[in-house]
């Protein structure tokens, strides 16, 4: 077999699942995708004989060999641009940012090469690439391990943004990624790596980016958000429940594209939305969906959008908790929508 | 084999034409003289592109006069059309000199349907897959770590090609140049680094670009050979570089070649006084008689086969007529409508551009979205 040639994907049998976290789930996607097409190579700091910080690559290295899975020089630009041109010259790369935080200076290479090369060369050249980071708060990490740059990638045409909350969603978004044709940004929610686990099929399967997903059904408002934030969503949803309240739990997965067809039908059922994030608030992406929604459904609105968020501070240490939009500060957010 | 880090930059050819060292046998009249129609070719070129920017047929270009031999010779070391190359802004004789027909570089400067860029870009950026000519970025530098993955990525395929990536002085200073040079010296991949130190990024003296003594050195910090030539001597580039892309085709690591020459003219037409603002008439005069075109007519002389003024004037006039010609073709074609701005952002038309381009096609075509 030539090293441009790919297999069928590998499967087990449809219906049978077992129980993963959402670093398992990610870890599995790479190995499948390895197995699957030799184009495919991992790479990044410390992702070899290490496994990546987070144990994300952990064993692709002792199964694949150094050649398909390798550490580089400490270096973001280095590793997202060659991340560029070994798609160009037609491979499938999967690079890994060590920490979201630290895509500062990888970001020309995204913006400038990555997300234009299809544009400015007429459809001539193209970059699929994924770049894996570990992204969001809540473990302790102070300013420089914490933060959720998202807004940042999605304001620039030509890339793809995704951020999975759960391990079938995890493995699903990352399979579907790597064998897109554009480049993605995949942030992953650091603090749901081990927190958080679920049923995940042993078959091939991918979750088409775009799509986001009804978490619970409600019909009294919808709480709308993405990664880390979801577990927490979820806890606000169920306390409103508590109180006769039926809230709707949309998890978007990806942010470019955006699933706005089930947003605006869901708040056009139940009349209001709270839209939750731990970016800062100023430029948060949920602002482009709250935009959207009241362009759409003003006046079937029962209440303004609300939206919780980071604080529009640098990610503070000490209070790394309290920075974070709890399921208490959700759901408070959620009673002033209903009793607006 | 040639020796890396000289202090001086290699020559073959003297200023006044003559043979410094043996010239090697496949330098004949006859190759000699392609390599001068090749030169005189991408310098008319450089003419009639500013008498286009002039009459406003066009917005931009980025002459490069004065050098051509580095570009030309490039082209002429390496397997064009086979290797890979992610050039920057000043290299259209380089393209030209791969195989780009004029019609596509001239369309890509006019921005008509013609344009394989589609006219996305601003002029004289240009990319052409047909010959392995990745399309180039503004953002300087920014090439470097790509062309390094391009060659990690033909080391991986195991195919028998090279990655060449160029730059100006001005781009060593950029932290994607370290990047990239740092990544290819570590994955030793087969990646052709060369430099073509004009002296000025726009208005900055490479003296005020960097403390160190020249470009080549810097390749000794990430373990690759670097060589010092000659920039205005085609002869020198050619050996230079073709020995130097068969030890990187052979297995051996990245290269860096600086090839020492001069930009004549200005760096666009936003510093056409280039003499008034920033540099002395005396050091361009001192680089026109050095001129890398001049010197292939003193070594065809000196060799007892001149270049005629007729032959020269008709050189002259042939490269004014193929010119003409891509422009008229060119506009023939054209301009690209609204409909191009929304393809090839992705690979597919993901629903919120769908309805983006239904809104302006209501604007632009006055019918309902």
């Amino acid at each position: 077999m030539t090293a441009t040639q790919s297999k069928p994907a590998a499967s087990g049998s449809a219906g049978e699942t077992r129980t993963l976290t959402l670093i398992q789930a990610i870890t599995e996607a790479m190995q499948e995708e390895l197995a699957r097409d030799e184009r495919v190579v991992v790479f990044g700091e410390d992702v070899g004989a290490r496994g990546g910080v987070f144990l994300a690559t952990a064993g692709l290295q002792e199964q694949f060999g150094q050649k398909r899975v390798f550490d580089t020089p400490l270096s973001e630009a280095s590793i997202v641009g060659a991340a560029v041109g070994m798609a160009v010259r037609g491979l499938r790369p999967i690079a890994e940012i060590q920490f979201a935080d630290y895509m500062g200076p990888g970001f020309d290479q995204i913006i400038s090469q990555a997300a234009k090369i299809r544009y400015r060369s007429g459809g001539q050249f193209s970059a699929p690439l994924v770049i894996r980071t570990p992204s969001g708060g809540g473990v302790k990490g102070g300013h420089h391990h914490s933060q959720s740059p998202e807004s940042y990638f999605t304001h620039t045409p030509g890339l793809k943004v995704v951020m999975p909350s759960t391990p079938y969603d995890a493995k699903g978004l990352l399979k579907a990624a790597v064998r897109g044709g554009d480049p993605v940004i995949y942030f992953e929610p650091k603090r749901l790596y081990r927190a958080v686990k679920g049923q995940v099929p042993t078959h091939d399967y991918t979750v088409e980016l775009g799509k986001g997903a009804v978490r619970r059904e409600g019909t009294d408002l919808t709480i709308i958000g993405y990664g880390g934030v979801m577990p927490d969503a979820e806890k606000a949803a169920q306390a409103l429940a508590a109180e006769g309240v039926q809230a709707e739990v949309i998890d978007l997965r990806s942010l470019v594209p955006w699933d706005r067809d089930l947003v605006l039908t869901s708040v056009a059922k139940t009349g209001r939305a709270v839209l939750v994030s731990e970016a800062p608030r100023t430029s948060n992406f949920m602002g482009e969906v709250a935009y959207v929604i009241q362009e759409h459904l003003f006046d079937q609105l029962l209440a303004p959008v609300m939206q919780v968020a980071g604080f529009d501070t640098p990610y503070p240490y000490v209070q790394d908790k309290v920075y974070l939009p709890g399921a208490n500060r959700i759901a408070a957010a959620c009673v002033r929508a209903l009793n607006y | 084999m040639i020796q890396p880090f000289t202090s001086d930059p290699l020559q073959w050819v003297a200023e006044d034409g003559r043979p410094i060292r043996e010239l090697p046998a496949r330098f004949t009249p006859g190759v000699l003289r392609d390599l001068y129609r090749e030169m005189v070719r991408a310098r008319e070129f450089d003419k009639k592109l500013v008498t286009l920017l002039r009459q406003g047929r066009t917005t931009f270009y980025a002459q490069a006069s004065g050098m051509e031999a580095t570009q030309v010779g490039l082209a002429r070391s390496i397997r064009a059309g086979h290797d890979w190359v992610w050039p920057y802004y000043r290299d259209h004789a380089l393209a030209l000199a791969l195989g780009v027909p004029m019609l596509d570089l001239v369309s890509q400067c006019l921005g008509t349907n013609s344009d394989l860029c589609r006219g996305r870009q601003m002029p004289h950026h240009f990319g052409a897959a047909r010959q392995n000519l990745v399309s180039i970025s503004s953002s300087i530098a920014s090439q470097v770590p790509p062309a390094a993955g391009n060659a990690m990525a033909q080391k991986y395929l195991g195919v028998d090609e090279i990655t060449v990536c160029t730059f100006g002085d001005g781009a060593t200073s950029e932290g994607d140049w370290h990047a990239g040079m740092n990544m290819a010296g570590a994955a030793q991949a087969p990646c052709l680094f060369v430099c073509e130190n004009n002296q000025w990024a726009i208005s900055t003296n490479l003296r005020a670009q960097t403390a160190s003594e020249n470009i080549h050195i810097k390749a000794k910090a990430y373990g690759m050979p670097g060589y010092y030539v000659d920039g205005n001597d085609i002869v020198a580039v050619i050996e230079v570089l073709s020995q130097v892309a068969e030890q990187v085709r052979a297995g051996n690591g990245p290269a860096l070649v600086e090839c020492l020459t001069y930009r004549i003219g200005s760096h666009s037409n936003a510093d056409a006084d280039a003499e008034k603002n920033y540099r002395t008439r005396e050091e361009v005069n001192a680089w026109l008689a050095r001129d890398p075109i001049v010197r292939v007519e003193r070594l065809l002389d000196h060799l007892g086969a001149p270049v005629s003024a007729e032959e020269r004037a008709d050189l002259i006039s042939a490269a004014h007529r193929e010119v003409d010609e891509a422009v008229l073709k060119a506009e023939a074609s054209g301009q690209p409508d609204w409909r191009i701005m929304f393809e090839d952002v992705y690979a597919d038309l993901p629903v919120h551009l769908r309805e983006q381009a239904a809104f302006l096609r209501a604007e632009q075509e006055g019918v309902q979205a």
